[in-house]
């Protein structure tokens, strides 16, 4: 029975960690053979972890990256790129961010409101896990039967469009269609707030009571505590969040496939038709451009929002 | 530390005190009951609080001390009763607008404004100007020792500093009454005892009526003007500290407050009690049953050292200028008593002594069963 | 530590007199969730109406129903298995050995959810061996990587909310191994953030489309989608029995869970933290 916790070895002497503080500080520390030994000892134990993102993320991305630059006979090229940035493809980016943009910032305020009803429900318990089940359903829930759910609702002869005309007023005769660009933001916002939902649920825990009463305590009204101390607080945060939908609406794929059939050009779209061989063949990479294309603008967003997080744990502790 | 607060701090909180001069606040909290479900946190607490004094409001968990501030805060609302601020009802005021300053038992400094701002909150809330706002935010940053940290945030400062910031924030608005909720219950002893000398300074300074809730009767014995015992959502005693610990009213401010023994004795005709051997008055409530328990301080014990008496020494407690010293006496009874540390270094372990009540009238409270 | 008293003393924000409504409930409150729910609830109905209750007992009859639930349940579980095999040790041992890397982490786990499925499943062609991609495992294996985030964040949160250096060495002084306090000491603490990592990684499965759909895997929501092309209504009818099996399933999953956590003193169970329960000062 082995008296402590390491990864398998030999047990550490007084070498072990802890010890070392007590020494006197000594010549500055050099990187010597048994340090590093040391150093990635303690680094085995997530090896599995490392070897299997290796394999299953890192590995085809490196793939997509260097596909992107090849031509069909393995050589250098820059025209897949030249390709993927111009034209239809160019267009299918430009869609692509604005759709996201709207499909982000707009549940991002919805959702942190929603949240907030329910983090705030006194008796909310109950309440609070049936919402976050449904948040959980909800945010994975897209594609076809979501688009269906939508065309039987607001589609020109779904019920919500029927009870509209009934009233008075017909949404298609004044320009609204489920099959465009606005139609689609609507339907997106079904998986986007619940997703929203849930990531900023964590953050408004971190705001501490005790800062709400110590503001109304000093006179502060609810706008002011929300203007001086909650809002700042959570800002980082909700900035965090909104570039994760930003992400998540990005790479949304099926959704816009099932309901406007390509009459939009959306990059996530065009890069499945490269995969379901709709394409002129020796243009496959062009594919892997587009995906090259993608994962920049995420890897972007992704800087910023790893910059945000950190504020905002300086704050949340 | 505090003698940074001398210089500045004088002229500062002189300034500030002559608003108050004019005449503290009185604060009246009268027949409040508040239950939490079948809980009863409060049971017709009342509590009369006269101008510029620090009442102190001491007890276990649960017996409803914080419930009680709170409710004088505004946070909670009584079930029945109400809050009287020189003589107005202030039960339907919103906390926003009471007027009063609270410091909080941890971590309520808004962590996205620096120290200053902090302070200067509330007078930001008074729509006072940011010249003006920031001027006596330093000089009260400067009453309680912290003005190099003016420009820090909360994460920078370590919790005795942040609590200290807290204080001055609260003092900032020249409340009317000033709430503590066990402000030093998350600090280290050394820091705690600090700014217990610095909060009772700085109160006393300001004449700021204080409600101060604690758990820790040493705290509350030392910084307050009263002490209300509290227990299960009742107020079992409120008086000046000296009278808590040598005249407690019931068995548990006796218990509760400093080191009582319990000796068993049976209560006899006219008012007397019989036990160790020598029948002497009783004080206070009589029990209703005969067989009780005689409560006596380790400092009320006699104890000599004689051949075949009544106990034999168990243990010997170093306290300093005073030793306590463990007897286990016949009837499986444990006391504890205390002697002059020259005289008790003589009790060896197993010596025989005996230990006797002087002759002055005590307290009896029914015998409990172990 | 004070971090952690002052977590374990914070409850729901305080009870505020505000605008109330008869129910003594905040109106705006009220408006909100019941938008919402009018906004989420709508087109299932809508679906209903359209669908007819008939559709839905067509919908078990139909050829390829059972063997795409099926798949498509055979593969929650086993990407369940595997993520949970991969995430916990590595979090654990993170949470011990390596507390300066967690902030890397969290940054390194945030990476698959924003690098977008399809492209995923593009690299992931382009290198598996052939042996793997015949087989459905290898959806199984790209479904770990889309359902690492969200387990890690629970069984980090998990972690988080236990004094996990302090209870293994306690464990340690008491003579016990690494395996013996992981499966005696740590795994049994964890049972509420395990909970949450499973249900994640349920719906996501339960859920997928896009990879399955471009690896040609007969999923469940792929063949709600091949089948849409035959019956409209009967593909409408599956979509909201997938829907409501999923919710029901997290719901089950989830109330046990708080049930069993409440037993031992522990939080409600949430997706993403385990929240403490409120504590009524005194």
């Amino acid at each position: 029975m082995d008296q402590t916790v390491q990864a398998p070895g030999p047990v550490t002497g007084p070498g072990a960690p802890g010890s070392e503080a007590a020494a006197d500080p000594g010549p500055p520390a050099r990187l010597t053979i048994p340090k590093v030994l040391r150093g990635l000892r303690r680094a085995a134990g997530i090896v599995p972890f490392g070897v299997y993102m290796a394999l299953f993320l890192i590995a085809p991305m490196v793939a997509v990256t260097i596909g992107a630059f090849q031509d069909n006979s393995g050589g250098f090229t820059l025209s897949n790129v030249n390709a993927a940035t111009h034209g239809v493809y160019l267009k299918g980016f430009w869609q692509s961010i604005i759709l996201s943009v709207l499909t982000s910032v707009i549940p991002g305020i919805l959702g942190l409101i929603i949240a907030w009803a329910i983090f705030t429900a006194k008796r909310g318990r109950l309440l609070r896990q049936v919402a976050i089940t449904a948040a959980g359903v909800f945010a994975n829930f897209g594609g076809v039967p979501l688009a269906f759910l939508f065309i039987a609702t607001l589609g020109s002869s779904g019920l919500v469009s029927q009870w509209l005309t009934s009233l008075g007023f017909d949404p298609y005769t004044h320009g609204f269609t489920l099959y465009s660009l606005s139609g689609v933001v609507v339907v997106y916002l079904y998986f986007q707030i619940p997703l929203m939902v849930l990531v900023i649920l964590p953050a408004l825990e971190g705001l501490r009571p005790a800062w709400r009463e110590a503001a109304e305590n000093l006179g502060a009204r609810t706008w002011d505590y929300w203007r001086y101390v909650g809002g700042p607080v959570l800002l980082p945060s909700f900035l965090g969040c909104v570039l994760l939908l930003f992400g998540s609406a990005l790479s949304a794929y099926a959704t816009t496939e099932a309901l406007t059939n390509g009459t939009i050009p959306l990059t996530s779209i065009q890069i499945g038709s490269f995969l379901n061989g709709n394409v002129i063949a020796g243009q496959e990479n062009i594919g892997k451009a587009l995906g090259l294309g993608m994962v920049v603008i995420i890897a972007v967003a992704m800087v910023i929002y790893v910059a945000m997080q950190r504020r905002a744990a300086k704050w949340l502790r | 530390m505090p003698t940074n607060t001398t210089g500045n701090a004088a002229t500062a909180a002189d300034t500030i005190g002559q608003a108050e001069r004019g005449g503290g606040t009185s604060v009246l909290l009268r027949d409040l009951t508040r239950a939490f479900g079948a809980t009863r946190a409060l049971d017709g607490l009342s509590i009369e609080m006269a101008p510029g004094e620090l009442v102190a409001l001491l007890g276990p968990s649960g017996c409803g001390k914080t419930t009680a501030l709170r409710i004088v805060a505004g946070f909670e609302t009584a079930d029945t009763g109400s809050v009287l601020v020189d003589g107005k009802d202030i039960s339907s005021v919103p906390a926003a607008r009471r007027d009063m300053g609270m410091v909080f038992q941890s971590y309520s400094l808004f962590p996205n404004m620096s120290a200053l701002d902090n302070v200067g909150f509330g007078l930001r809330m008074r729509k006072i100007g940011a010249g003006e706002r920031r001027k006596r935010a330093g000089d009260l940053l400067d009453m309680v020792g912290l003005a190099p940290q003016a420009s820090q945030y909360p994460h920078q400062l370590s919790g005795g500093q942040q609590q200290r910031v807290a204080l001055a924030r609260a003092l900032a608005i020249e409340p009317r009454v000033l709430l503590l909720d066990e402000p030093l219950s998350a600090l280290d002893a050394k820091v705690r005892l600090q700014l217990r000398e610095q909060i009772r300074t700085l109160q006393q300074r300001l004449g700021t009526t204080t409600l101060f809730v604690t758990h820790d009767q040493e705290e509350a014995l030392s910084m307050a003007d009263r002490v209300g015992v509290m227990s299960n959502g009742r107020l079992e005693q409120i008086a000046a500290p000296d009278a808590l610990y040598t005249d407690p009213a019931t068995a548990f401010v006796a218990e509760f407050v400093g080191v009582m023994n319990r000796i068993p004795g049976e209560l006899q005709a006219g008012d007397q009690v019989t036990a160790l051997g020598s029948t002497i008055p009783v004080r206070g409530h009589r029990p209703g049953q005969s067989a009780v328990d005689v409560l006596v301080r380790p400092e009320g014990l006699r104890l000599e050292v004689v051949e075949n008496g009544n106990g034999i020494v168990t243990t010997r407690t170093f306290l300093g200028s005073v030793t306590r010293v463990g007897v286990q006496l016949s009837g499986d009874v444990a006391v504890q008593v205390d002697r002059p540390s020259a005289e008790a270094a003589a009790l060896a372990p197993g010596a025989s002594v005996a230990v006797s009540l002087p002759a002055q009238p005590v307290l009896v409270a029914a015998r409990r069963v172990s | 530590m004070a971090a952690l008293a002052e977590r374990a003393s914070e409850g729901i924000a305080p009870p505020r007199r505000r605008m109330t409504g008869p129910l003594g409930v905040s109106i705006w409150r009220w408006v909100v969730l019941v938008v919402t729910a009018v906004y989420f609830l709508l087109p299932l109905w809508a679906a209903l109406r359209f669908a007819g209750i008939g559709a839905f007992g067509a919908v078990v009859g139909e050829a390829g129903f059972t063997s795409s639930l099926a798949l498509s349940v055979r593969l929650a579980v086993i990407t369940t298995l595997l993520t949970i095999a991969l995430i916990l040790p590595t979090a654990v041992y993170v949470h011990l050995r390596l507390p300066k890397l967690r902030r890397l982490f969290e940054g390194i786990t945030i990476l698959p959810i924003v690098i977008p499925p399809v492209v995923l499943i593009v690299g992931v062609l382009a290198i598996a061996p052939g042996v793997l991609k015949g087989t459905s495992l290898l959806l199984a294996l790209v479904y770990v990587v889309l359902a690492m985030p969200f387990a890690y964040r629970a069984i980090d949160a998990g972690l988080r909310a236990l004094d996990l250096k302090t209870i293994v060495e306690a464990s340690n002084s008491l003579g016990a191994g690494w395996r013996s306090t992981l499966w005696r000491v740590i795994l049994p603490n964890l049972r509420t953030a395990l909970l949450s990592a499973t249900v994640l990684t349920v719906a996501l499965v339960l859920g997928e489309f896009t990879i399955a759909s471009l690896d040609l895997y007969q999923t469940f929501p792929v063949w709600i989608y091949v089948n849409s092309q035959t019956s409209g209504q009967v593909s409408v009818a599956a979509s909201l029995l997938a829907l409501f099996v999923t919710w029901v399933f997290l719901l089950a999953i989830t109330v046990l869970g708080s049930w069993q956590s409440r037993k031992t003193g522990g939080g409600e169970v949430t997706l993403f933290t385990v929240a403490r329960t409120e504590t009524r000062g005194d």
